[in-house]
């Protein structure tokens, strides 16, 4: 189930139908989130109103990037941290090896970050001779099986408690348990020492607040304030669409994020982070490093409706929502953003040419428009994107097939002639089978509307 | 390298943002918060200067500091809604007595404390035998300790939430490693909402480089999403609140 590549989505989502075990673990995990975020949705009753400021803030932030991101990084370094510009994966990779090198570290520990999936910032690590350990409960699982996050808040939801405690016995030396709290406690106890021995804690970010240089980080797990407490250097991973002007902005954030993503009020643990430690005997790292990164993220403020991509804040709440990835999970997208955003993100950001099935793993049903915290008009992307991809695609007779129909349609006599030959062509030969396969084709009635109204 | 990559990054938006075409569906029109008016969807030269928008930020809930009772049976409410658990008390001997049942109930042997000497003055009132007592250790040391006791700098009601701010104690570390997180809150510290503490935090002169919110001891759903208390942070939390500030 992994590893799989985006230009095969049609055949990772045809497999992916045909796996029991885990399309009942997506109707169970997106079931229960989708239920959690509407009760916690109308407990507050002003959710709309929390949407449309949010949207607005998120609107303003993109529209000054550059201002934005200018102050967060005058701010941050004000109070000690080092902001480091990276144009791709390979250049943040590099500035983080880098890091890592000249500290002599052997050990970093990361707590989840989607932007470092996006850079596979492990895999350039481990080139470098460091050990790399996931520590987020989900995550830890996933790089032990030697797998990808399938969902982004819930990453291992696709392993069975069976296929985990077999993981945990061969890697970890556990004693075989149906107990989740004993599997808990077992990945507790490892990860300790691996906390105590890191070098290099890294993480990603939720928010950056430009006005105060703050880096904002939201977890249930506490592994993000290990992360970002124990090791003597923290090196946080930032996309630059995640700063917002001001630090008050977080209440508008903090109250649509948790109850978006897992339905909490607010989750377990709330890390603001604002330079570094004032004097040495204080608590916390020696370094802060941040490193902003583009990667494709500029590129898409060209235009109104890409831009909207990038007010996207993670939450999950679309994949819940969607009846495509209620069916096949997060794995078939064989990007590392799956989902419907991920679907509008995932060719942005690496190009529409190994990407082009991706606009199309969506019924256009809207469910995730109607979810979204920040009110990003996915469906409309999503066909903006098949604009871009249309007439890159070969489709002659697809294209010749709308001409000929367009033409028909708008001709009574031709019309009434192709139905009268449809009635009999219908009998002879099934059309086109990649429409019929899923749906039914409705056969002609015997007698048009037209003729029924003049008898 | 790192400034040549600076100046693409900001080039690439200014660049793309200047190309940046209006869009022409109304739904997609936002509201400013600080203008109530539509957010221009393009730039254009002249944008008033990043002062004068700051000057108009909205802070969404004007702070009123609250030491009102019913406050506390919110925050017990909310607190113990999420796993933790709440012991309202009245007086210095009632939070002695409250720290002597919880550590002997735990068969606690070493107990860590953050350096507000409020903390120790607190627990020098028990009659509890320790076998060993440490004062904010270090990351080193911080790893065996079975009990962390601090005190918090805020605490919200609406979500039971604490709020520790690292520069006003060294509880950055006694609140996360140890297995048991005791926490001493004065009724007086508990505000409203989020917004609430959002704001008081603001109003600082200098942002503390570490401010933790905590509701709660940590939680995972990621095995078969199925709740289990206690994974990373701490697996059981005693918030003692002393009513009688």
């Amino acid at each position: 189930m992994n590893h799989l590549s985006s230009e095969t989505f049609r055949e990772n989502a045809r497999a992916a139908l045909q796996d029991v075990h885990l399309r009942g673990a997506l109707k169970n995990a997106t079931s229960l989130f989708g239920e959690r975020r509407k009760q916690a949705a109308a407990n507050l009753p002003n959710w709309e109103d929390l949407r449309n400021q949010a949207r607005a803030i998120k609107d303003d932030a993109l529209l000054h990037l550059d201002r934005y991101l200018e102050e967060f990084e005058r701010n941050a370094e004000s109070r000690g941290a080092k902001v480091h510009w990276a144009r791709d994966a390979a250049e943040a990779n590099s500035i983080i090896v880098r890091l890592g090198i000249d500290r002599q570290a052997r050990t970093v520990v990361k707590s989840k970050s989607m932007t470092t999936e996006e850079t596979h910032l492990n895999t350039a690590l481990e080139a470098a001779g460091m050990q790399v350990v996931e520590t987020d409960l989900g995550e830890y699982i996933i790089q032990l099986a030697e797998e990808t996050p399938s969902h982004i808040i819930a990453p291992a939801i696709h392993k069975t408690r069976r296929q985990i405690s077999e993981l945990f016995t061969a890697e970890l030396g556990m004693p075989p348990t149906d107990d989740i709290a004993q599997m808990t406690r077992t990945a507790r106890a490892t990860l300790r020492d691996r906390f105590a021995a890191a070098d290099v804690g890294v993480s990603g970010v939720n928010f950056g607040v430009a006005e105060t240089g703050t880096i904002v980080i939201v977890e249930n797990e506490g592994n993000i304030r290990l992360t970002t407490s124990l090791p003597p250097i923290h090196i946080a991973v930032m996309g630059i669409e995640k700063v917002i002007p001001r630090f008050a902005d977080l209440d508008v954030f903090l109250k649509l994020l948790p109850r978006s993503g897992t339905g909490q009020r607010l989750t377990t643990y709330q890390s603001f982070i604002t330079g570094v430690k004032r004097a040495s005997t204080d608590e916390g790292p020696e370094e802060l490093h941040i490193v902003l990164l583009d990667n494709g993220r500029s590129r898409m403020l060209d235009h109104p409706l890409t831009r909207q991509s990038l007010a996207c804040i993670r939450c999950g709440a679309c994949l819940n929502a969607c009846p495509v990835y209620q069916q096949i999970g997060g794995h078939a997208y064989g990007s590392v953003y799956p989902g419907p955003i991920g679907a509008v993100i995932t060719p942005q950001l690496m190009g529409i040419e190994k990407t082009s099935q991706l606009p199309y793993a969506s019924s256009l049903c809207g469910a995730c428009r109607e979810v979204c915290p920040v009110k990003i008009d996915i469906p409309r992307l999503l066909l903006h994107l098949r604009a871009e991809i249309a007439p890159r695609k070969g489709g002659i007779a697809e294209r010749l097939a709308f001409k000929t129909w367009a033409r028909i349609m708008t001709s009574p006599a031709l019309y009434r002639l192709s139905s009268a030959a449809g009635r009999i062509v219908q009998r002879v030969i099934p059309i086109s089978r990649a429409w019929t396969k899923g749906r039914d084709m409705r056969p002609i009635e015997s007698k048009s509307f037209h003729d029924l109204w003049n008898e | 390298m790192s400034s040549d990559a600076r100046q693409a990054i900001l080039s690439s938006i200014r660049s793309h943002l200047s190309a940046s075409v209006p869009d022409d569906n109304p739904e997609l029109k936002v509201h400013s918060i600080e203008t109530g008016k539509e957010i221009e969807q393009v730039r254009k030269g002249g944008l008033p200067p990043l002062s004068d928008r700051r000057g108009q930020a909205p802070l969404s809930d004007l702070f009123s500091p609250c030491s009102n009772v019913s406050l506390v049976e919110l925050f017990k409410e909310n607190l113990e809604a999420v796993n933790g658990r709440c012991i309202i008390v009245n007086s210095d001997t009632d939070i002695a007595d409250a720290l002597t049942r919880i550590i002997t109930d735990l068969k606690a042997q070493r107990l860590a404390i953050s350096d507000n000497p409020e903390v120790e003055r607190l627990l020098n009132l028990t009659d509890l035998e320790i076998e060993e007592l440490g004062v904010a250790p270090d990351a080193h040391d911080i790893f065996h300790f079975d009990v962390g006791i601090t005190t918090v700098q805020a605490a919200i009601a609406e979500t039971g939430t604490l709020v520790l701010d690292s520069a006003s104690e060294r509880h950055r570390l006694v609140s996360l490693v140890p297995p048991v997180h005791i926490a001493l809150v004065n009724a007086s510290m508990i505000c409203t909402t989020v917004g609430e503490a959002l704001t008081l935090l603001r109003k600082e002169k200098e942002i503390s480089p570490a401010v933790t919110f905590i509701t709660g001891p940590s939680r995972t759903a990621d095995i078969e999403l199925t709740l289990t208390v206690g994974v990373h942070g701490p697996q059981e939390l005693y918030v003692i609140v002393n009513g009688s500030t």
